[in-house]
Protein backbone atom coordinates (compact mmCIF):
# COMPACT_ATOMS: atom_id res chain seq x y z
CA UNK A 1 0.00 0.00 0.00
CA UNK A 2 2.96 2.06 1.40
CA UNK A 3 4.71 1.93 -2.39
CA UNK A 4 1.67 2.40 -4.14
CA UNK A 5 1.04 5.63 -2.32
CA UNK A 6 4.92 6.46 -2.78
CA UNK A 7 4.76 5.14 -6.45
CA UNK A 8 1.66 7.32 -7.43
CA UNK A 9 2.93 10.75 -5.58
CA UNK A 10 6.04 10.16 -7.73
CA UNK A 11 3.91 9.66 -10.61
CA UNK A 12 1.80 12.66 -10.56
CA UNK A 13 4.88 14.73 -9.34
CA UNK A 14 6.28 13.76 -12.99
CA UNK A 15 2.79 14.65 -14.12
CA UNK A 16 3.04 18.04 -13.04
CA UNK A 17 6.54 19.07 -13.74
CA UNK A 18 6.16 17.81 -17.52
CA UNK A 19 2.71 19.99 -17.61
CA UNK A 20 4.40 22.96 -15.64
CA UNK A 21 6.84 23.03 -18.32
CA UNK A 22 5.04 22.53 -21.61
CA UNK A 23 6.58 25.68 -23.72
CA UNK A 24 5.43 27.01 -27.09
CA UNK A 25 8.13 28.31 -28.97
CA UNK A 26 9.40 30.10 -31.97
CA UNK A 27 13.08 30.92 -33.54
CA UNK A 28 10.77 32.97 -36.75
CA UNK A 29 8.16 35.29 -35.01
CA UNK A 30 7.52 38.77 -36.57
CA UNK A 31 8.05 41.79 -35.82
CA UNK A 32 7.18 45.32 -37.83
CA UNK A 33 7.13 48.79 -37.08
CA UNK A 34 6.24 51.48 -39.03
CA UNK A 35 7.46 55.58 -38.19
CA UNK A 36 6.22 57.02 -41.60
CA UNK A 37 5.44 60.50 -41.70
CA UNK A 38 2.48 61.32 -44.55
CA UNK A 39 4.34 62.33 -48.23
CA UNK A 40 7.73 61.72 -46.90
CA UNK A 41 9.45 58.38 -47.27
CA UNK A 42 8.02 55.39 -45.93
CA UNK A 43 9.84 54.34 -42.45
CA UNK A 44 9.06 51.00 -42.19
CA UNK A 45 11.37 47.62 -41.08
CA UNK A 46 10.29 43.38 -40.26
CA UNK A 47 12.26 41.35 -38.53
CA UNK A 48 11.01 37.32 -39.35
CA UNK A 49 13.44 36.24 -36.93
CA UNK A 50 12.40 36.76 -33.60
CA UNK A 51 12.09 34.40 -30.81
CA UNK A 52 9.70 33.57 -28.36
CA UNK A 53 8.15 31.18 -25.66
CA UNK A 54 5.17 31.08 -23.92
CA UNK A 55 5.04 28.77 -20.69
CA UNK A 56 1.76 27.48 -20.87
CA UNK A 57 0.86 26.62 -17.21
CA UNK A 58 2.04 30.07 -15.93
CA UNK A 59 1.39 32.51 -18.92
CA UNK A 60 4.52 33.58 -18.52
CA UNK A 61 5.98 35.11 -22.11
CA UNK A 62 8.99 36.06 -23.51
CA UNK A 63 10.43 37.63 -27.16
CA UNK A 64 13.80 38.85 -27.64
CA UNK A 65 14.52 40.80 -31.12
CA UNK A 66 17.86 40.80 -32.84
CA UNK A 67 18.24 44.42 -33.89
CA UNK A 68 20.33 43.84 -36.81
CA UNK A 69 17.64 41.23 -38.37
CA UNK A 70 15.40 44.22 -38.88
CA UNK A 71 15.16 44.46 -42.78
CA UNK A 72 14.19 47.95 -44.33
CA UNK A 73 13.34 48.86 -48.37
CA UNK A 74 16.15 51.68 -48.19
CA UNK A 75 19.57 50.04 -47.37
CA UNK A 76 20.31 53.70 -46.54
CA UNK A 77 17.83 53.75 -43.60
CA UNK A 78 18.62 50.58 -42.17
CA UNK A 79 22.22 52.08 -41.57
CA UNK A 80 21.15 55.15 -39.98
CA UNK A 81 18.64 52.68 -38.08
CA UNK A 82 21.38 50.42 -36.81
CA UNK A 83 24.34 53.26 -36.11
CA UNK A 84 22.57 56.50 -35.38
CA UNK A 85 19.20 55.82 -33.48
CA UNK A 86 19.33 51.51 -31.72
CA UNK A 87 23.08 51.92 -31.93
CA UNK A 88 22.65 47.92 -32.64
CA UNK A 89 26.35 47.17 -31.79
CA UNK A 90 26.38 48.31 -28.59
CA UNK A 91 22.33 47.61 -28.10
CA UNK A 92 22.52 44.42 -30.22
CA UNK A 93 18.98 42.73 -29.01
CA UNK A 94 15.27 44.21 -27.91
CA UNK A 95 13.74 41.62 -25.10
CA UNK A 96 10.23 41.72 -23.90
CA UNK A 97 9.88 39.52 -20.50
CA UNK A 98 6.07 39.46 -18.82
CA UNK A 99 3.00 37.08 -18.05
CA UNK A 100 -0.29 37.10 -19.24
CA UNK A 101 -3.10 38.60 -16.66
CA UNK A 102 -5.67 36.47 -15.75
CA UNK A 103 -5.01 33.70 -17.83
CA UNK A 104 -5.75 30.07 -18.15
CA UNK A 105 -4.26 28.18 -21.11
CA UNK A 106 -6.47 25.00 -20.43
CA UNK A 107 -9.32 26.99 -20.82
CA UNK A 108 -8.63 28.45 -24.26
CA UNK A 109 -10.56 27.82 -27.30
CA UNK A 110 -10.59 29.78 -30.26
CA UNK A 111 -9.56 33.70 -30.05
CA UNK A 112 -9.01 35.72 -26.53
CA UNK A 113 -7.94 39.40 -25.99
CA UNK A 114 -5.78 39.07 -23.08
CA UNK A 115 -3.34 41.84 -21.57
CA UNK A 116 0.43 40.59 -21.33
CA UNK A 117 2.06 43.18 -18.30
CA UNK A 118 6.18 43.13 -19.01
CA UNK A 119 9.36 44.56 -19.57
CA UNK A 120 10.72 45.91 -22.51
CA UNK A 121 14.35 46.66 -22.90
CA UNK A 122 15.03 48.72 -25.67
CA UNK A 123 18.32 50.49 -26.52
CA UNK A 124 19.35 49.57 -23.05
CA UNK A 125 16.22 51.61 -21.55
CA UNK A 126 13.60 49.80 -19.48
CA UNK A 127 9.87 50.30 -19.38
CA UNK A 128 6.96 48.63 -18.42
CA UNK A 129 3.93 48.38 -20.25
CA UNK A 130 0.89 46.50 -20.14
CA UNK A 131 0.19 45.10 -23.78
CA UNK A 132 -3.04 44.38 -25.30
CA UNK A 133 -2.88 40.88 -27.37
CA UNK A 134 -4.61 38.24 -28.87
CA UNK A 135 -4.09 34.71 -28.32
CA UNK A 136 -5.83 31.73 -30.08
CA UNK A 137 -4.87 27.86 -29.97
CA UNK A 138 -5.39 25.85 -33.84
CA UNK A 139 -4.11 22.33 -34.42
CA UNK A 140 -1.47 22.43 -31.69
CA UNK A 141 -0.19 25.94 -32.14
CA UNK A 142 -0.20 28.74 -30.40
CA UNK A 143 -0.61 32.19 -32.20
CA UNK A 144 -0.03 35.63 -30.37
CA UNK A 145 -0.45 38.29 -31.97
CA UNK A 146 -0.17 42.32 -31.02
CA UNK A 147 -0.37 46.18 -31.82
CA UNK A 148 1.29 48.68 -29.52
CA UNK A 149 2.71 52.20 -29.71
CA UNK A 150 6.30 52.54 -28.51
CA UNK A 151 8.07 56.22 -28.49
CA UNK A 152 11.67 56.42 -29.14
CA UNK A 153 11.92 59.42 -26.57
CA UNK A 154 11.22 56.97 -23.77
CA UNK A 155 13.83 54.43 -24.41
CA UNK A 156 16.29 57.23 -24.94
CA UNK A 157 16.51 57.44 -28.43
CA UNK A 158 17.39 60.69 -30.32
CA UNK A 159 16.25 61.78 -33.36
CA UNK A 160 18.20 64.25 -34.66
CA UNK A 161 15.68 67.56 -35.33
CA UNK A 162 17.05 67.85 -38.98
CA UNK A 163 14.90 64.38 -39.67
CA UNK A 164 12.60 64.24 -37.07
CA UNK A 165 10.00 65.79 -39.12
CA UNK A 166 10.41 62.15 -41.52
CA UNK A 167 10.07 60.00 -38.39
CA UNK A 168 6.70 59.98 -36.57
CA UNK A 169 6.70 60.53 -32.54
CA UNK A 170 5.19 57.40 -32.04
CA UNK A 171 6.16 54.08 -33.60
CA UNK A 172 3.68 51.60 -34.36
CA UNK A 173 4.63 47.85 -33.27
CA UNK A 174 3.01 44.76 -34.89
CA UNK A 175 3.88 41.23 -33.44
CA UNK A 176 2.61 37.63 -35.00
CA UNK A 177 3.96 34.35 -33.13
CA UNK A 178 3.22 31.12 -34.33
CA UNK A 179 4.43 29.11 -31.45
CA UNK A 180 4.78 25.16 -31.49
CA UNK A 181 5.80 23.07 -28.95
CA UNK B 1 25.28 61.46 -57.36
CA UNK B 2 22.61 62.44 -54.32
CA UNK B 3 20.45 59.60 -55.85
CA UNK B 4 22.96 56.96 -55.67
CA UNK B 5 23.91 57.74 -51.98
CA UNK B 6 20.33 57.76 -50.97
CA UNK B 7 18.92 54.97 -52.63
CA UNK B 8 22.33 52.36 -52.49
CA UNK B 9 21.89 49.17 -52.70
CA UNK B 10 21.59 47.02 -49.87
CA UNK B 11 24.44 44.65 -49.24
CA UNK B 12 24.89 41.04 -51.36
CA UNK B 13 25.85 38.87 -48.65
CA UNK B 14 25.74 36.36 -51.32
CA UNK B 15 28.94 37.80 -52.99
CA UNK B 16 30.39 39.37 -50.03
CA UNK B 17 33.96 37.56 -49.54
CA UNK B 18 33.56 35.50 -46.24
CA UNK B 19 35.54 37.32 -42.72
CA UNK B 20 35.94 34.72 -40.75
CA UNK B 21 35.26 30.46 -40.80
CA UNK B 22 34.28 29.06 -37.78
CA UNK B 23 32.87 26.10 -36.18
CA UNK B 24 29.13 26.71 -35.19
CA UNK B 25 29.96 25.08 -31.32
CA UNK B 26 32.97 27.84 -31.22
CA UNK B 27 31.16 31.10 -32.47
CA UNK B 28 28.37 30.30 -29.86
CA UNK B 29 30.79 30.01 -27.22
CA UNK B 30 32.34 33.53 -29.03
CA UNK B 31 29.14 34.75 -27.91
CA UNK B 32 28.76 33.20 -24.93
CA UNK B 33 31.87 34.52 -23.67
CA UNK B 34 31.32 38.08 -24.51
CA UNK B 35 33.74 37.96 -27.35
CA UNK B 36 31.21 38.35 -30.33
CA UNK B 37 30.48 41.86 -30.77
CA UNK B 38 32.89 42.34 -32.87
CA UNK B 39 31.71 39.71 -35.59
CA UNK B 40 27.91 41.41 -35.52
CA UNK B 41 26.82 41.93 -39.40
CA UNK B 42 29.62 40.24 -40.46
CA UNK B 43 29.27 38.26 -43.21
CA UNK B 44 30.76 34.43 -42.36
CA UNK B 45 31.12 31.33 -43.05
CA UNK B 46 30.33 28.97 -40.47
CA UNK B 47 30.58 25.10 -40.40
CA UNK B 48 28.89 21.88 -38.74
CA UNK B 49 26.25 19.26 -38.74
CA UNK B 50 22.50 20.41 -39.46
CA UNK B 51 20.64 19.18 -35.86
CA UNK B 52 17.53 20.30 -36.90
CA UNK B 53 15.67 21.76 -40.39
CA UNK B 54 12.36 24.42 -40.60
CA UNK B 55 10.80 26.10 -43.53
CA UNK B 56 13.73 28.36 -44.77
CA UNK B 57 16.33 27.83 -42.01
CA UNK B 58 18.69 25.06 -40.38
CA UNK B 59 20.06 25.12 -37.20
CA UNK B 60 24.18 23.59 -36.42
CA UNK B 61 25.11 21.41 -33.58
CA UNK B 62 22.17 22.98 -31.82
CA UNK B 63 24.44 26.32 -31.19
CA UNK B 64 23.23 28.38 -34.74
CA UNK B 65 20.34 29.17 -36.31
CA UNK B 66 20.57 30.06 -40.12
CA UNK B 67 17.97 31.38 -41.71
CA UNK B 68 17.72 31.39 -45.91
CA UNK B 69 16.91 33.91 -48.11
CA UNK B 70 16.28 30.83 -50.86
CA UNK B 71 15.79 27.41 -50.48
CA UNK B 72 16.96 24.67 -48.36
CA UNK B 73 14.99 21.75 -50.07
CA UNK B 74 18.20 20.34 -50.40
CA UNK B 75 19.67 20.11 -47.06
CA UNK B 76 18.97 17.43 -44.59
CA UNK B 77 19.37 16.23 -40.87
CA UNK B 78 22.82 15.06 -40.06
CA UNK B 79 24.54 16.98 -43.00
CA UNK B 80 27.57 18.01 -43.12
CA UNK B 81 27.66 21.54 -44.20
CA UNK B 82 29.21 24.76 -44.71
CA UNK B 83 27.16 28.13 -44.59
CA UNK B 84 27.77 31.71 -45.52
CA UNK B 85 25.64 34.37 -43.99
CA UNK B 86 25.60 37.30 -41.83
CA UNK B 87 25.87 37.10 -37.72
CA UNK B 88 22.79 39.52 -36.51
CA UNK B 89 23.74 38.65 -32.96
CA UNK B 90 22.82 35.84 -29.64
CA UNK B 91 19.91 34.77 -29.22
CA UNK B 92 19.81 34.56 -25.27
CA UNK B 93 16.00 32.65 -24.91
CA UNK B 94 17.39 30.49 -26.88
CA UNK B 95 21.31 30.17 -26.83
CA UNK B 96 21.95 30.29 -30.55
CA UNK B 97 23.36 32.57 -32.67
CA UNK B 98 21.55 33.79 -35.36
CA UNK B 99 22.43 34.62 -39.15
CA UNK B 100 20.54 35.71 -41.78
CA UNK B 101 20.68 35.94 -45.82
CA UNK B 102 22.77 32.84 -45.76
CA UNK B 103 23.59 30.45 -48.36
CA UNK B 104 24.99 26.99 -48.77
CA UNK B 105 29.30 27.10 -49.47
CA UNK B 106 28.85 23.43 -49.80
Amino acid sequence: MKTIITLSIICLAFIATAFGQEKYTTKTGEITFEASVPSFEEVKAKNTNVSAVLEAETGNFAALALMKGFRFKVALMEEHFNENYIESSKYPKATFKGKIKDFNFSELSGEKEIIIKGTFNLHGTDKTMEVPATISKKDGEVWVTAQFVLKPEEFNIKIPSIVSKKIADEVQVSAVFKLQK
Amino acid sequence: MVYNYVYHDHRNIKSETSQLEITAPYLLERFKSNDGAGLLNKTITVTGTITNKEEGAVALDESVYASFSGETTGLKVNAQIAIKGRCIGYDELFEIVKLDQCTVVK
